[in-house]
């Protein structure tokens, strides 16, 4: 029943997915492709269409127009067996108060037809001095802890992680970085990441996809996405009159080894400062703000999406 | 091994009833809101003393057979809807759907948690009663047996009717304003805790179309002696009616629940729920 894809096929394959509320077009033609076992981060304003694409991929949604295989299957024609296939972390649940930890991660075991062992997954998601808690009494990560294990207990291939960090503190979410990446490494999870916590994609994704005004505009490696973007490295260092200069350049190479051609030694407060994902994120979404909307600059963004379907 | 999704979610709903049931149990606040019921009966049974007019049964064997019939009216359309709007507002129901066979499941587990409630309650309420304040209990295997169908045919009525309303009422606050103020109106208009018959006729007819009045009539029927039927509006139990009303609101309940419970569950998603969350949150409605 749920045989093995061909690590060729990809576990998410959405071509031209568009999304319409009445006269509002939300999604304009999305183009995705997630692999076996890859991390993918999907970025985004609030209002891009985030939250539109994954429910259409998880099955919550119906979409307008488009095709749409998660696992080999159509979403809105999912049946238990691929339900069982899909483990979701989202962040609104507030579920089952009353349930007690252990209790619930077991009675959750059942629904599934090859589950992990409950006390092995508490020990993975370091929820096993918990286990007689009472899920209401848990704090903020550690609630988020538990549906994480909720959400693999029946052994996913893909899992869907939906802000998972919000509200957490910073050991919290090293040790939440620390358990996806364990996920995807060891067990060959492939994960589909939302967030606004740029630092996260680029710590945990292997590509990072960034859907702007309904269209997926960059997609590729945290490395890529920034050369796509034409982000500028910046160099920063002393001149020989004690002023601090700075300079923006393609090639930062070239301009450190041009300045100490004219150097007397060494250059006071040297510093290469590659641009970061945020700088690419910043510029993508503010071309899309300056040109008239998607449409107007459609030639370069045509472009860019081509490039991303061959990544 | 593969398990077929059909029993696999009868087990796991059979398990989940269970558990909630323990859950339930151990919560004091929410056991202490139906014992309540049961004290309330028991004492509204105490402080009456006259005979039902025209008959020489106590006015009190109608009052807590009106009480039995309340508790499980109450229980299907008033405690079980608020149980599923809460459920899923919190996340369960999305949660759920996410999971194979959960939807399936959770309907078990549901039905087994009221049937259990509601029957306890009644075997609770009728047990004290009959020990403490002299009250009624069925004579004869046929009183028995008019007391299992009555019980059973009208939580059919209530309860997929309880199950419609849950799924289409907005947040758990509201939803009991709306369900509070009907069902009130029906305790009072049903002859549920004195003689309908000293109701005047149009709320009568009124409160005839609603189950409540035949669930307490049915009960009555099974609980009091043969005599009593002088003092209802027919001067008869009226059964084969009794029956039929039941029949209906169940079917009728049936045929509500089962697409509004569907729709309810295939509109759940993150962002609809997160969404509610967030308006809950500026109106206070929901602690964080």
């Amino acid at each position: 029943m749920t045989p093995k894809h061909t690590s060729a096929e990809p576990v998410v394959h959405a071509r031209d997915v568009t999304m319409t509320y009445g006269d509002i077009d939300v999604l304009h033609g999305v183009d995705l492709d997630i692999h076996r076992g890859e991390v993918l981060a999907l970025l985004g304003p609030n209002g891009a269409g985030k939250t539109t694409t994954v429910e259409i991929l998880e099955g919550f949604r119906r979409r307008s127009a488009g095709e749409v295989s998660v696992l080999g299957t159509d979403p809105e024609r999912g049946d238990d067996a691929w339900r069982g296939r899909i483990g979701l972390v989202l962040q609104s649940w507030r579920d089952h108060r009353r349930w007690r930890v252990a209790e619930l991660l077991r009675h959750f075991a059942t629904y599934y037809p090859d589950p992990r062992d409950p006390a092995e997954l508490l020990d993975l998601v370091g929820l096993t001095d918990q286990a007689g808690r009472q899920v209401d009494r848990l704090s903020g990560g550690r609630r988020r802890r538990l549906d994480v294990a909720l959400g693999i207990v029946g052994r996913p291939e893909l899992l869907f992680l939906d802000e998972p960090t919000t509200g957490f503190d910073p050991e919290a979410r090293h040790e939440f970085h620390v358990l996806v990446e364990r996920l995807a490494r060891d067990e060959g999870v492939t994960v589909l990441l939302t967030t606004h916590d740029l630092v996260e994609a680029e710590r945990l994704a292997d590509r990072i996809a960034m859907l702007v005004g309904g269209r997926i505009r960059a997609c590729g490696t945290p490395a890529e996405l920034a050369r796509r973007a034409a982000a500028q490295a910046e160099v920063r260092w002393t001149a020989d009159d004690g002023t601090s200069r700075r300079e923006r350049t393609q090639d930062p190479s070239r301009l450190v080894w041009e300045l100490h051609r004219h150097a007397d030694g060494p250059i006071p407060d040297l510093e290469v400062r590659r641009p970061t994902l945020e700088d690419t994120y910043l510029h993508m979404v503010h071309r899309e703000a300056d040109g008239t909307g998607g449409d107007a600059d459609e030639d370069g963004d045509t472009g860019a999406d081509g490039e991303a379907q061959v990544a | 091994m593969r398990k077929t999704p059909m029993t696999n979610g009868l087990r796991a709903g059979i398990q989940r009833g269970g558990i909630e049931l323990r859950h339930l149990l151990r919560n004091g606040k929410e056991m202490s809101g139906h014992l309540i019921n049961v004290v309330v009966a028991l004492l509204v049974a105490a402080y009456v003393s006259d005979d039902v007019p025209g008959t020489r049964t106590p006015m009190s064997h109608l009052v807590l057979a009106g009480f039995a019939a309340y508790l499980l009216f109450q229980i299907g359309l008033i405690n079980f809807p608020q149980i599923l709007v809460t459920e899923r507002e919190e996340g369960a129901l999305l949660r759920l759907r996410a999971t194979p066979g959960g939807i399936p499941a959770y309907l078990v587990a549901k039905c087994l948690l009221v049937v259990v409630l509601a029957v306890g309650c009644l075997a609770l309420l009728l047990a004290a009663a009959a020990l403490l304040v002299d009250g009624p209990l069925p004579h004869g295997q046929g009183d028995w047996l008019t007391l299992l169908w009555v019980t059973t045919l009208g939580l059919l009525a209530v309860v997929p009717l309880g199950a419609a309303i849950g799924a289409v009422l907005p947040n758990p606050r509201e939803a009991l304003a709306l369900i509070m103020l009907p069902a009130m109106g029906l305790l009072l208009t049903s002859g549920v805790v004195f003689p309908i018959t000293s109701l005047p006729v149009p709320v009568q007819q009124v409160a005839a179309v609603f189950p409540l009045k035949w669930m307490a009539q049915g009960l009555r029927s099974a609980l009091l002696p043969d005599a009593a039927r002088t003092a209802e509006v027919a001067g008869s139990w009226e059964l084969p009616m009794v029956a039929l009303v039941l029949t209906v609101w169940a079917v009728l309940g049936f045929l509500l629940a089962v697409p509004l419970l569907r729709r309810a569950a295939r509109r759940e998603s993150g962002s609809r729920l997160s969404a509610r969350h967030r308006k809950a949150e500026q109106s206070g409605a929901l602690p964080t």
